[in-house]
């Protein structure tokens, strides 16, 4: 391509008296050319974005006054998450909030496992609750964890006073800042 | 005269084939490179495993940044429409002059009565500028009001998509108001904005992808 040979004409024949054109050589140096190539190329990897932002569905129920409204769980079905400061995930199961237990982000994937495997698919209900220390990462984490384990059914409110002294009182208890 | 020349090997290497790789390349870049819009509000998102591609189109998002203040951007095509709703809902008294500084403006986060002079602030000083966000304590829950005003705009077409953006430490108290800025307009479905990351091996919806053929939505109910 970039060498294109211009070859003396095969059949045509030059007089004797006409002077034979000098040949200018049509070869190109590319060399510059693909210097300039390869440094858009740079600056066109550094600049793309290959991993475009995702988007994950949330759902919220509509509030209800009607008591009748509200979902009813069955109380072998129930595990409820709440989260506090510094990333700590607190849970319980059925309802009884004074048995609450400490855990972290990373262990809470297998209670969630293990209550899966031991409760009916159609009983299990997860209730997250995040209080007000929590961050946007620890709702989203959580929630995140829900479609990790495919639960179907789970709801996110806000912790009763109750739930939130217990907090508090586990949050003083073990220094969590 | 009989002498025979040696032949010299050129040192003149053929670059047309490195050169035609190199642009090769250099059009896949150009073509798919998506230039990351110059965001004037810091956010931080958190990852999910949520694979779905965040829309783009008709999107009206609510970015939450770390110190919990709330901003807006909207489509650019929803902006004029929203921005008359508004100014007819809460009698702010706005002038086309403000409204051509609003469909400029990249994204809106003072509360109603300073609007005016948010939109004259120079954008080259936004992101020095100490803006107090849009309100939305239960008392004030202004991002209602703006809702509101995106929901008329959109009377009788397709909704538009609602995006919420928050940022890794943000409270948890600033995204509640949102939702119930939402919840408030009778919107239980919005998407939040995340950045993609592997499903964890030996989960269920691990289990899900690697066989598609169970069906495993994970939606709530």
């Amino acid at each position: 391509m970039a060498e294109m040979e211009v070859k003396s004409g095969g059949g045509h024949k030059k007089g004797p008296g006409v002077k034979k054109g000098k040949k200018l050589s049509t070869r190109v140096d590319l060399t510059p050319m693909c210097d300039l190539g390869f440094l858009l190329i740079t600056f066109f990897i550094f600049t793309t974005t290959m991993a475009q932002p995702r988007a994950m569905n949330l759902s919220m129920p509509k509030d209800s006054d009607k008591p009748d409204d509200l979902t009813k769980i069955k109380e072998s079905g129930a595990l409820t998450i709440l989260m506090g400061k510094g990333n700590v995930v607190y849970y319980y199961f059925a309802n009884d909030p004074t048995k609450i237990q400490t855990t972290g982000f990373k262990d809470i994937r297998k209670i969630i496992i293990d209550k899966k495997k031991t409760t009916p698919a159609d009983d299990l209900f997860i209730t997250i609750k995040p209080d007000k220390d929590a961050t946007y990462k620890n709702a989203v984490d959580i929630l995140d964890e829900m479609s990790i384990n495919d639960i179907r059914r789970y709801a996110m409110m806000d912790p009763t006073d109750d739930e939130y002294k217990l907090i508090q009182m586990t949050e003083q208890a073990g220094g969590i800042k | 005269m009989g002498r025979a020349k040696i032949k010299r090997g050129s040192t003149n290497i053929d670059m047309t084939a490195m050169c035609d790789v190199a642009f090769l390349l250099l059009s896949f870049f150009i073509l798919t490179t998506k230039f990351k819009p110059s965001e004037a509000i810091d956010v931080v998102t958190p990852n999910s495993v949520a694979s779905k591609a965040a829309p783009e189109t008709d999107a009206f998002t609510v970015s939450l940044d770390k110190a919990g203040k709330v901003y807006i951007d909207m489509a650019q095509s929803m902006k004029a429409d929203v921005f008359d709703e508004v100014n007819t809902a809460k009698n702010l008294g706005l002038t086309p002059e403000d409204k051509k500084l609003f469909s400029q403006a990249t994204f809106v986060g003072v509360p109603f009565g300073q609007l005016k002079q948010f939109l004259r602030i120079d954008p080259e000083n936004l992101k020095n500028t100490n803006l107090s966000g849009i309100p939305v304590d239960s008392s004030n829950n202004e991002l209602q009001a703006w809702i509101n005003a995106v929901l008329n705009a959109y009377k009788g077409r397709k909704q538009p998509n609602f995006l919420i953006k928050g940022d890794n430490n943000a409270k948890y108290t600033s995204f509640k108001g949102i939702i119930s800025a939402f919840k408030k307009n009778e919107i239980f479905k919005y998407l939040l904005v995340t950045n993609p990351e592997g499903v964890p091996p030996g989960t269920a919806l691990y289990e899900n992808n690697m066989h598609p053929a169970a069906p495993g939505t994970t939606e709530t109910p």
